[in-house]
């Protein structure tokens, strides 16, 4: 399973999402957009918004910070 | 049968939740997530006894607090509560999303408020699209762009700091002739040439295409109609108390505020306390919600025991 996490660096809902993704073992690749200017674009494309946290899952995106939707998503519920 | 339940996870229900399970109170902890409003705070400076503090971290605080009295009191995390039924006197039914049902003899009503959301056309659809409800979060994804922030109290304010190291331009819009906000924040705003603040003023539409291209609003005094050519829209415009939970059930007033008596926090109901936002206290503050909540588990303490205080 491939995990992305597009964040800025004083966002709680993206700590709580890394929070999960460390109870549950899951490595990740965390892409900061403040410094990213790419990535950026990618994500507001990719999920349509313009919001962090937003978590590509095998390419399956989600925006914002669901446990139960996380955790569905990344199979671990 | 619980002889509590406490609904919430902000300041007021983690104190109450402690001081009830150190006082061996048969009690269920229900939130839906640990903190409360300022857990998305950069920075918080107030909260004493800690100099400086995130909000995630003193959210984190809050919880390991509260677990360690795990087995003491029972805790339900992750959980939104629907409602409250009253079966009769002294016994309530909590009802949450998940269908779940849990009986009890009191209640503490320490569920907080949610966001005032901006209710004009354009204002839920482009919600995520450029309207935004966290500075904290969102403020660097508007790196370069013009931007307008809603709403001149503390939070406002703070938002337009988020924003001053990115954004090329901010608009503060108040709907009063004066900031509400702190004197000390309002200096740092003023002193930057990149904000702009608009007073008197009224949000009539927020439009755009995929994405949030600009804002229209009235200047109170003249009736004009004005635009403003943004990409970001930060909505700062207070909170209603979460009192719909036990509507019907006690006194609330005008601003949806659960009205108690602030000796003992108990509402028009006996079995049901309330502290914190969703209670008519004054000050929305950290430490107040917390001695609220206290002072309501010490009040429920003494209606177990039988203790009579007046």
């Amino acid at each position: 399973m491939k995990v992305r996490l597009y964040t800025t660096p004083f966002c709680k809902f993206c700590k709580d999402v890394k929070a999960l993704f460390e109870t549950h073992n899951i490595s990740y690749e965390e892409v900061d957009v403040v410094v990213d200017d790419k990535a950026r674009e990618q994500m507001v494309k990719d999920s349509g918004q313009m919001g962090v946290p937003v978590i590509d899952i095998d390419g399956e995106i989600l925006v914002g910070y669901n446990r139960k939707k996380l955790e569905k998503a990344l199979k671990v519920a | 049968m619980y002889q509590l339940i406490i609904i919430g996870g902000g300041p007021a229900g983690v104190s109450a939740g402690v001081y009830a399970a150190r006082k061996k109170m048969k009690t269920l902890l229900i939130a839906e997530e640990f903190g409360g409003q300022s857990s998305v705070s950069d920075d918080i400076e107030n909260w004493i006894g800690v100099q400086n503090v995130s909000g995630y971290d003193l959210s984190k605080m809050m919880e390991d607090h509260l677990r360690k009295y795990e087995g003491d009191i029972d805790i339900k995390d992750g959980e939104k509560v629907l409602r409250v039924e009253k079966i009769k006197e002294n016994h309530y039914k909590v009802i949450t999303a998940g269908g779940e049902e849990f009986e009890t003899e009191r209640i503490l009503l320490t569920a907080g408020s949610h966001r005032r959301r901006v209710d004009v056309p354009g204002g839920e659809e482009f919600d995520g699209k450029g309207v935004a409800y966290c500075a904290t979060c969102d403020a660097p994804l508007f790196k370069g762009k013009e931007t307008a922030v809603i709403g001149g109290g503390n939070s406002g304010l703070e938002a337009v700091i988020d924003l001053l190291e990115y954004a090329s331009k901010i608009y503060l819009l108040h709907r009063r002739d004066t900031l509400k906000g702190d004197p000390a924040t309002q200096e740092k705003i003023k002193a930057s040439d990149k904000v702009e603040i608009i007073y008197n003023a009224e949000i009539k539409e927020i439009f755009g295409d995929k994405f949030v291209k600009g804002l229209k609003y009235v200047d109170i005094p003249s009736g004009e109609e004005k635009t403003l050519d943004v990409e970001g829209i930060f909505v700062e415009i207070g909170s209603i108390p979460n009192s719909h939970l036990v509507e019907g059930l006690v006194d609330i007033n005008n601003w949806k505020k659960v009205v108690v008596n602030h000796k003992t926090q108990r509402t028009s109901d006996p079995g049901i306390w309330a502290a914190g936002d969703v209670s008519d206290v004054y000050y929305n503050q950290n430490n107040v919600s917390a001695g609220d909540g206290i002072k309501a588990v010490l009040n429920i303490h003494d209606d177990i025991t039988g203790q009579k205080r007046e």
